[in-house]
């Protein structure tokens, strides 16, 4: 089984957007991640000085992990907007992939949560880093 | 049940503030979890430190050596930034787990891992080119460090002329803070106009945000009226900082 179809196995829902439309607010309240099936979106997060684009999604790409873990408080770490045409994403059966999660033993959930908020703390520092060198 | 006697039981390590735990580019064998104190994680690019976080207690370092795989080394250097107590996990005790978890949770470890990789990459890039365009000949290098890394904040502060008695204090707000100077504002009826022009050196204590105090002595390098009648505001760098305080500033810095 190819990656494709193995999160194809978790998608409980699809959802259509249309080109500039936003699939996570950053801020709000969310604790499910997404599979991009078409299409392209961008990530963008809120700086002092404007809005900053952290980089573009694929078919393929997981996102939403941020809320997924809940390492954020829960809320979402930045937005995930539709780019250059619609965009279809599947949404994660969040029972199933938690119930994955918990199966885990202790060291290696809090390994993939690590790798998150390692992940979140970087990209803190970019928007810092972007906003002090303007 | 044979196998698991083989996998190495966790052991707990202690480091002294300044004790290298791992470096960049060194092959590891084990992950950290931090039980007590605070590490910093740099990359080094030049003879520059890049400060990619600091983590504490319950985080864990050395994780992205483990995904990576056995051949690659490690992507950041790891220092004790106080004396710190640190559990360690052998790759040994997690690989076979990792490699049996659900595919989904390894696409997800996979695609943040490249994620991280690419915006550790990025802060790298745009740490060397601040450096080369905004200080291209190294010349003041405390002023342009002030530039890089000022960080709004409005803390009231109390100061003296380093020339008047130690009691002589007035006070005042620090408007920016960086780890080289800070941007204050007084009222200009305090006491005699002669402080405030540029070579006056201050005596300013302060109570960050993170509840630390600090105390640093500054030089004036320019006075300015700041459009509030009756303020000045003085733009100041640090002179003769110890290491503690400049540390504890980065702390805050980074926070």
């Amino acid at each position: 089984m190819n990656d494709n179809q193995l999160l194809w196995a978790y998608v409980a829902r699809e959802e259509d957007y249309p080109e500039d439309a936003t699939i996570i607010k950053e801020g709000s309240w969310g604790d499910w991640a997404y599979v991009l099936l078409e299409g392209r979106a961008k990530v963008t997060k809120k700086t002092r000085d404007g809005t900053l684009t952290l980089g573009t999604l694929e078919a393929g790409a997981v996102f939403g992990e941020v809320g997924f873990f809940e390492v954020n408080g829960g809320t979402r770490s930045a937005s995930v907007i539709a780019s250059n045409g619609p965009v279809r994403v599947g949404v994660l059966d969040s029972h199933l992939l938690r119930k994955d999660y918990e199966a885990l033993s202790l060291e290696l959930k809090e390994l993939l949560k690590a790798l998150v908020v390692r992940l979140k703390k970087s990209t803190e520092r970019l928007c810092f880093f972007n906003q002090t060198s303007n | 049940m044979a196998n698991k006697k083989k996998i190495p039981p966790i052991k707990t390590l202690r480091y002294k503030k300044g004790d290298l735990i791992f470096k960049e580019g060194d092959y590891g064998i084990s992950m950290y979890k931090i039980v007590m104190g605070k590490v910093h994680i740099f990359k080094e690019s030049g003879d520059r430190e890049v400060s990619l976080a600091i983590l504490g207690p319950g985080e864990i370092i050395g994780e992205m050596t483990f995904l990576s795989g056995p051949n690659v080394p490690r992507s950041a250097s790891a220092k004790a930034l106080e004396d710190s107590n640190l559990e360690v996990w052998h790759f040994s005790r997690l690989r076979k787990e990792y490699e049996e978890m659900p595919p989904i949770l390894k696409v997800m470890a996979t695609q943040t891992l490249e994620r991280l990789i690419r915006t550790n990459n990025i802060l790298v890039n745009l740490d060397v080119k601040r450096s080369k365009t905004e200080n291209p000949e190294n010349t003041d290098l405390r002023a342009s460090q002030r530039r890089f890394y000022r960080k709004k904040v409005d803390l009231e502060c109390i100061y003296r002329s380093t020339k008047s008695r130690p009691n002589a204090c007035l006070k005042g707000r620090i408007k920016d803070i960086s780890l080289n100077g800070m941007g204050l504002e007084v009222s200009a009826k305090n006491g005699c106009h002669s402080f405030y022009k540029p070579g006056e050196a201050f005596v300013i204590n302060t109570v960050l945000p993170n509840g630390r105090n600090l105390e640093v002595t500054a030089t004036v390098k320019s006075v300015g009226e700041n459009g509030t009648p009756g303020r000045l505001s003085m733009g100041m760098c640090f002179t003769d900082t110890p290491v503690w305080v400049k540390e504890r500033l980065g702390f805050f810095m980074m926070s």
